[in-house]
């Protein structure tokens, strides 16, 4: 199996190079752990961050749906995954409500 | 560790210069988990793409592939199948290329049953060359070639493989990716035509004048119309017509490939046999 080594202590990593900032990702991701931030150089002015990699439950739903190979999520044998929580499914409805951007004022609930 | 999708890629040519969001990616992805699982050699496969969106597909897969003329990727894998009974064929079509232009190829692969994978990228339009209609255009869509709304019927590919005799039909859907790769790993372990149809948006050229506009609102409508079979079979008569129904379609083991019936023509000729007659094809009981 092709498998490629994670960086250390790290549970989803992204390739910018790759990202077309299209929102599926973001749009996948059930704990709000991706959000996509201004970026004047891309096409679109914008560029995917994980912004809250600590909520990430590993269900790998962003790297099978992402387009563009630009998203690696770790395996559950090398990191321990948080579980889904509340504040978390609060976060990804306020990313999407504001247009797939994590509202600046944003605080942790 | 994290799946090194990077083995199976030109990654020379990345980021692929398909728009941002579209479905090609994801069963590029998909298939590419489906090889690497089934654990068939780079050098034991052979992907051969048509013109279109889908005919990037190629050029991005770091395989033996072949960027073959409009609609005539069936074709050419036949020949390329009959040369290499042993290797793996895969060909990837868009609805364009697989239904209208190459669509007598598409059903003559069928009715041989050779041993190929076609996949069947249906999103629904002409992407490509901006939005004309294509066989799979919904009545009623906006397209650049029918501004007023679109009134051809449509064509169930699907429907059209079986009954051209295609021993395997599957049609799956991108919002799924994991069922996807089962899907295509179950087609190409199959020893005969295998037909999948993936159904992928395409917001840009599909969705900009028809409400669909980001890549969301098109897997949504993608999703809204899709059923699987079970539960699609469960539906009455009347309402089946509003749903596409996904998964195996069909599945027959029994049929006769094509490759092993040219191997009697080649005894044949060689002498290793006497003439070919109907009884050679009367199923035993």
């Amino acid at each position: 199996m092709a498998l490629m080594k994670a960086p250390e202590n790290t549970p989803v990593w992204v390739n910018t190079s790759r990202c077309k900032a299209c929102d599926i990702c973001v749009d996948a991701c059930p704990a709000g752990v991706l959000s996509m931030k201004p970026e004047a150089s891309s096409v679109l002015g914008a560029m995917i961050s994980v912004v809250a990699e600590e909520a990430c439950i590993g269900c790998n739903e962003c790297e099978l749906s992402c387009p563009d190979f630009a998203i690696y999520v770790a395996d559950k044998s090398e990191y321990k995954f948080a579980k889904l929580t509340d504040s978390a499914k609060k976060r990804r409805e306020a990313i999407i409500e504001n247009n797939y951007r994590l509202p600046e004022d944003w605080k942790e609930q | 560790m994290a799946f090194n999708y990077d083995e199976y890629l030109r990654t020379n040519k990345m980021p692929t210069l398909w728009c941002w969001g579209c479905g090609d990616g994801v069963i590029l992805k998909s298939f590419i988990r489906a090889v690497d699982k089934l654990g068939i050699s780079k050098d034991d496969i052979c992907v051969v793409s048509g013109i279109g969106c889908s005919g990037r597909f190629s050029s991005y897969v770091d395989m033996n592939t072949v960027h073959t003329t409009h609609g005539r990727t069936v074709a050419f894998a036949t020949g390329i199948k009959l040369a290499n009974p042993d290797k793996t064929v895969v060909c990837v079509a868009g609805d364009g290329d697989a239904l209208a232009i190459g669509g007598n190829h598409t059903i003559h692969g069928c009715r041989r049953n050779i041993d190929i994978t076609l996949i069947v990228i249906q999103n629904f339009i002409y992407g490509l060359t901006n939005s004309q209609t294509s066989p799979t255009t919904p009545r009623g869509f906006w397209t650049v070639s029918q501004k007023v709304g679109n009134v051809d019927p449509t064509f169930d590919g699907c429907k059209l493989a079986e009954a051209a005799g295609a021993s395997f039909v599957a049609r799956e859907n991108v919002t799924a990716p994991k069922k996807l790769e089962k899907v295509l790993r179950e087609a190409i372990a199959h020893k005969g035509f295998s037909y999948v149809e993936a159904l992928s948006n395409c917001h840009i050229n599909l969705g900009r004048k028809n409400k669909m506009q980001s890549a969301m609102e098109n897997l949504d409508w993608i999703d809204s119309i899709t059923l699987p079979k079970k539960k699609w079979e469960a539906l009455p008569e009347e309402e089946r017509i509003n749903y596409l129904p996904t998964g195996i379609l069909k599945q027959d083991k029994e049929a006769l490939e094509y490759c092993e019936a040219y191997q009697m023509v080649k005894d044949a000729h060689q002498g290793k046999r006497g003439k070919i007659t109907p009884d050679d094809f009367k199923k035993k009981i």
